[in-house]
C-alpha cells in the first residue's frame, strides 16, 4: 500500500494525537502510530490502552488497503524537518517495511503489522449529548487544575461530570480546593454521571478549537468517546464513586468580601514570594473596607504586607490561605470582581465571580484555609 | 544497663536473684522482653517466643513487665547523666550516648566519668551498668558490649582498625538480619571484608547507607550526640490471642490498634505522612505495606480507613493472621504546625 500526503498536514494531525503516546508503554507496539488506509482517506491512531485518539485525513493519492504501525518518534522527528512538501509512504505488505520519500530524500524504517495494534473498545449501551467545542474547553480548563494528583483516591484524580435535563456540572477536587463548573446551556435527556481521567482531558484541552464546532460525547458505564471535526477520542472512565461534594459546600457564609480580582491576585502573588515556601501561607485580615495581606518566612526573616480596598460585610476576620491555591483559582476566573465568602477561620472559603457576563455559566470555587498561629 | 528489666525485677524481688528469669513471654504467645544473665546461660534471649524460652530452660521464671517502674528508673539514670553533660542521646530506656568532651563536672576523662556514673547507678539505684568509651558513636557502642556485664572498655584510636576488622558484619551499626544476609551474599562477613569493598560497590547495593558503611569500616563516624534526636516513627501493634481470618474481626482488631496509635500520636503531639501496616501471618511470614500522603494524616478515622485499605488490598485472604501493626513515620510536630492545610471532609 502507498499514499501521498502533505508533510505539514500529516505532521499537524500526528502532533494532535501524539499527546496520548506514553513514554513507558507495556506493549511495545504502542510506541507506534497506527495507519489504516482506505479509499482516499487514512485513519491514524495513537493509544496508551486507556485512551485512544484517531484522526482522519484526506490523502492526495492512495493505492491498496490495509494497516501498518509506524514508529512514532522517528516519523515525527523526520516530518518536523520538512517545510511543506508532499511525502510518499510506501508500505511493503509482506514485511511492513516503510519507505518514506520526500523531495530528493528516501528514508526506510521498519513498521509492524497493524492488525497487532490493540483495538479500540466498542462503546456498548451508550447514551450521548453534544456541547460546543469552546464550552468543553472552558469546562476542562476551569476544573482540571483542582483535581487531585494523589493516587490514593483514584476517583479524585479526574473530573466528575453530572448530566441532567437542566444543566451539566463538572466538579474537581483534591480535598483542599474544589471547583464546581455548571453550564445551563448544556442539557441531556438522561441524567447520568461519570468521572473522566485527567490525561485524556488534558489532551482534549490541547486540541479543542475555541469555536462553536459541536463535540459529540458518547458515554457508557466504562468508556467515553469524544467526536469532533476529524478526531475521535475514546477513553476509559475512572471506576468508582465520586465523593458527595455537595455536602462540603457551606451554605451559610455570613462574611462576604468583594474585591477587584486582578489587583487582589497580583497582591497575593507578590506577598506569597515572602511566605513560608512549604505552606505558602498568606494571612488575610479583613476589617471595614480594608483587606490586609501578610506573609512571613521566619527561617529567612522575610516578611511582606500589603493593603487593598475591598467591600466587606461581616465580622472582622483573620484567616490563612495557601497562596498557590488562591492564585490558581483567581487565574481561572475572568470577571472584574470576585466575592470571597467565609464563615470561620477553619472553614472553607468560597470564591464566586461577581457580575459575570456569561449567564449560562455558574462557577463556584472553594478552598480550605491554612491554620494560623493561635 | 545490663539486662535492665530483668535486673530491676531481681533487685525488687530477692527471691528471683541468681535465678534464670524472663520478663514477659509468660502468656501463651508473648515474647521475652528481657532475660537475666542466669537465663542467658541457657540460651534464652530477648525477643524469643516464651514457649521456646521455656523449652530451653524449664525452670525459667516468667514475670510480667512493669514498664512504669522501668521508665521511672530510666529517668533517674538520665538525671545522673545530665549532671555530667547536656549532650545525652537516649537510644532506649536503658541505653544512651553521652558526649563528655567538655563535662559539666568531674574529671576531664571519659574513662573516669564512666566509672563514676556506673558507681553512682550502683549505689543509688542498686543496678549494674556497662560503658563503652571511644572517639565516636559507632566505636563507643561496640566498646560497651565488650566488658558486659558490669564493666567498661576503651577503644583507643590506634586500636580502632583492628577492632573493626575483626567485627562480624552483624555488629555494624544499621545492619540487621536482612542487611546482614545481603552483605553475606556479596561475600562480606566481617569488618575486614567490608573495608575492602569499594565505595562504588557499597553505593550500588546499599545506596546512601552504603556510604555510611564505607566510612564506619574506616572508623569514621561523624554523627553528633544529638540530645534532641527526634522520633522517626510511632506505632502500635497487637499479637492476637488466636489467629484471625475473618474480615470483620480483623477490622475490629485494626480499629483497636489505630485508636491506641492515635492516642500515642496525640500524646506525643505529632502527625505523620507515612502509614505502614505490618501483617504477620500464622506461619510467621511477615509483610509490610506502606503509603505516603502529601499531607499528614489528622484524624483517627483517616488512619483507620487507610489501614483498612492497606490490609484488604494486600492480605492473602486464606492465611490466618497472627499480628497486625500500624506505624506512622515522616512525622511532623503538631505544635509547629500552624500552617497546616485543612482538608475538606469528603465522604466516599
Amino acid at each position: 500500500m502507498k499514499f501521498i500526503v502533505s508533510s505539514s498536514l500529516l505532521l499537524k494531525q500526528l502532533q494532535a494525537i501524539s499527546g496520548v503516546l506514553s513514554t513507558n508503554n507495556t506493549l511495545p507496539i504502542l510506541d507506534n502510530f497506527l495507519f489504516e488506509l482506505g479509499d482516499s482517506e487514512i485513519k491514524i491512531s495513537a493509544s496508551d490502552l486507556e485512551t485512544t485518539m484517531t484522526s482522519r485525513i484526506n490523502v492526495d493519492m492512495a493505492e491498496g488497503e490495509g494497516s501498518v504501525a509506524i514508529p512514532a518518534k522517528i516519523l515525527l522527528d523526520t516530518l518536523k524537518t520538512f517545510s511543506d512538501v508532499p511525502v510518499t509512504l510506501d508500505i511493503d505488505s509482506d514485511n511492513f517495511g516503510v519507505t518514506l520519500t520526500a523531495g530528493e530524500g528516501k528514508y526506510k524504517l521498519a513498521g509492524q503489522n497493524g492488525e497487532e495494534y490493540p483495538q479500540v473498545p466498542a462503546i456498548e449501551n451508550s447514551a450521548s449529548f453534544t456541547m460546543e467545542s469552546d464550552i468543553l474547553f472552558e469546562a476542562i480548563s476551569k476544573t482540571i487544575f483542582a483535581a487531585s494528583n494523589d493516587d490514593l483516591r483514584p476517583v479524585m484524580a479526574g473530573v466528575f461530570c453530572e448530566l441532567s435535563s437542566e444543566n451539566t456540572t463538572f466538579v474537581a477536587t483534591d480535598a483542599h480546593k474544589l471547583v464546581r463548573y455548571r453550564r445551563m446551556d448544556v442539557k441531556s435527556e438522561e441524567s447520568a454521571n461519570f468521572i473522566l481521567p485527567k490525561k485524556p482531558l488534558t489532551q482534549l484541552k490541547n486540541i479543542l478549537s475555541q469555536d462553536d464546532a459541536p463535540v459529540e460525547i458518547e458515554y457508557s458505564e466504562t468508556n467515553a468517546k469524544f467526536t469532533f471535526k476529524n478526531i475521535i477520542m475514546t477513553c476509559r472512565l475512572i471506576d468508582g464513586k465520586y465523593p458527595n461534594y455537595t455536602a462540603v459546600i457551606p451554605a451559610k457564609n455570613p462574611n462576604k468580601m468583594t474585591v477587584d480580582r486582578q489587583p487582589f491576585m497580583n497582591a497575593i502573588r507578590r506577598v506569597s514570594i515572602f511566605s513560608n515556601q512549604s505552606t505558602y501561607q498568606v494571612k488575610f485580615k479583613i476589617a471595614g473596607t480594608e483587606l490586609n495581606l501578610m506573609a512571613e518566612d521566619l527561617d529567612y526573616s522575610n516578611e511582606a504586607r500589603e493593603r487593598l480596598n475591598c467591600h466587606y460585610e461581616g465580622d472582622d476576620m483573620e484567616i490563612g490561605f495557601n497562596s498557590k491555591f488562591m492564585v490558581e483559582m483567581l487565574q481561572n476566573l475572568e470577571t472584574e470582581q470576585v466575592m470571597l465568602e467565609m464563615s470561620e477561620p477553619n472553614r472553607a472559603g468560597l470564591i464566586i465571580p461577581v457580575d459575570s457576563e456569561n449567564k449560562d455559566e455558574d462557577i463556584l470555587m472553594l478552598v480550605m484555609p491554612v491554620m494560623l498561629n493561635a | 544497663m545490663d539486662a535492665f528489666y530483668a535486673s530491676v525485677e531481681q533487685r525488687d524481688h530477692p527471691e528471683y536473684r541468681e535465678k534464670p528469669l524472663a520478663v514477659g513471654g509468660g502468656s501463651g504467645r508473648g515474647v521475652v522482653a528481657a532475660a537475666s544473665y542466669e537465663a542467658r546461660k541457657f540460651g534464652v534471649r530477648s525477643a524469643m517466643p516464651g514457649a521456646l524460652a521455656r523449652k530451653k530452660c524449664p525452670e525459667l521464671i516468667f514475670v510480667k513487665p512493669r514498664f512504669e517502674v522501668y521508665k521511672a528508673l530510666s529517668r533517674k539514670i538520665r538525671d545522673i547523666f545530665f549532671e555530667y553533660t547536656d549532650l545525652v542521646e537516649p537510644l532506649s530506656l536503658d541505653e544512651a550516648f553521652l558526649d563528655v568532651t567538655h563535662p559539666k563536672k568531674g574529671k576531664n576523662s571519659a574513662t573516669l566519668i564512666a566509672r563514676e556514673i556506673r558507681k553512682r547507678i550502683d549505689e543509688e539505684l542498686q543496678l549494674k551498668a556497662s560503658a563503652g568509651i571511644s572517639y565516636n558513636k559507632f566505636l563507643a557502642k561496640i566498646a560497651s558490649d565488650i566488658k558486659k556485664p558490669n564493666g567498661q572498655y576503651v577503644i583507643k584510636p590506634e586500636q580502632a582498625a583492628g577492632f573493626i576488622e575483626s567485627l562480624p558484619i552483624e555488629k555494624f551499626f544499621g545492619v540487621g538480619k536482612v542487611t546482614a544476609e545481603k552483605f553475606k551474599k556479596l561475600g562480606i562477613h566481617s569488618g575486614k571484608e567490608l573495608k575492602e569493598a569499594s565505595r562504588e560497590k557499597l553505593r550500588k547495593h546499599f545506596g546512601k547507607h552504603g556510604m555510611f558503611f564505607f566510612s564506619i569500616a574506616r572508623g569514621e563516624d561523624l554523627r553528633k550526640v544529638d540530645p534532641q534526636r527526634i522520633r522517626k516513627s510511632v506505632g502500635a501493634e497487637n499479637t492476637f490471642s488466636s489467629d484471625l481470618l475473618n474480615a470483620t474481626e480483623l477490622d475490629q482488631a485494626l480499629e483497636d490498634i489505630c485508636s491506641e496509635l492515635y492516642r500515642r500520636l496525640v500524646k506525643a503531639g505529632i502527625l505523620g505522612k507515612t502509614i505502614t501496616l505490618k501483617i504477620k501471618y500464622h506461619d510467621f511470614i511477615q509483610v509490610t505495606r506502606s503509603r505516603t500522603l502529601l499531607l499528614p494524616m489528622q484524624t483517627e478515622k483517616e488512619i483507620l480507613q487507610l489501614s483498612r485499605e492497606l490490609l484488604h488490598q494486600h492480605r492473602e485472604p486464606e492465611k490466618p493472621i497472627r499480628l497486625l501493626g500500624v506505624t506512622f513515620s515522616m512525622l511532623e510536630k503538631k505544635g509547629i504546625l500552624p500552617g497546616k492545610q485543612l482538608r475538606l471532609d469528603l465522604t466516599f
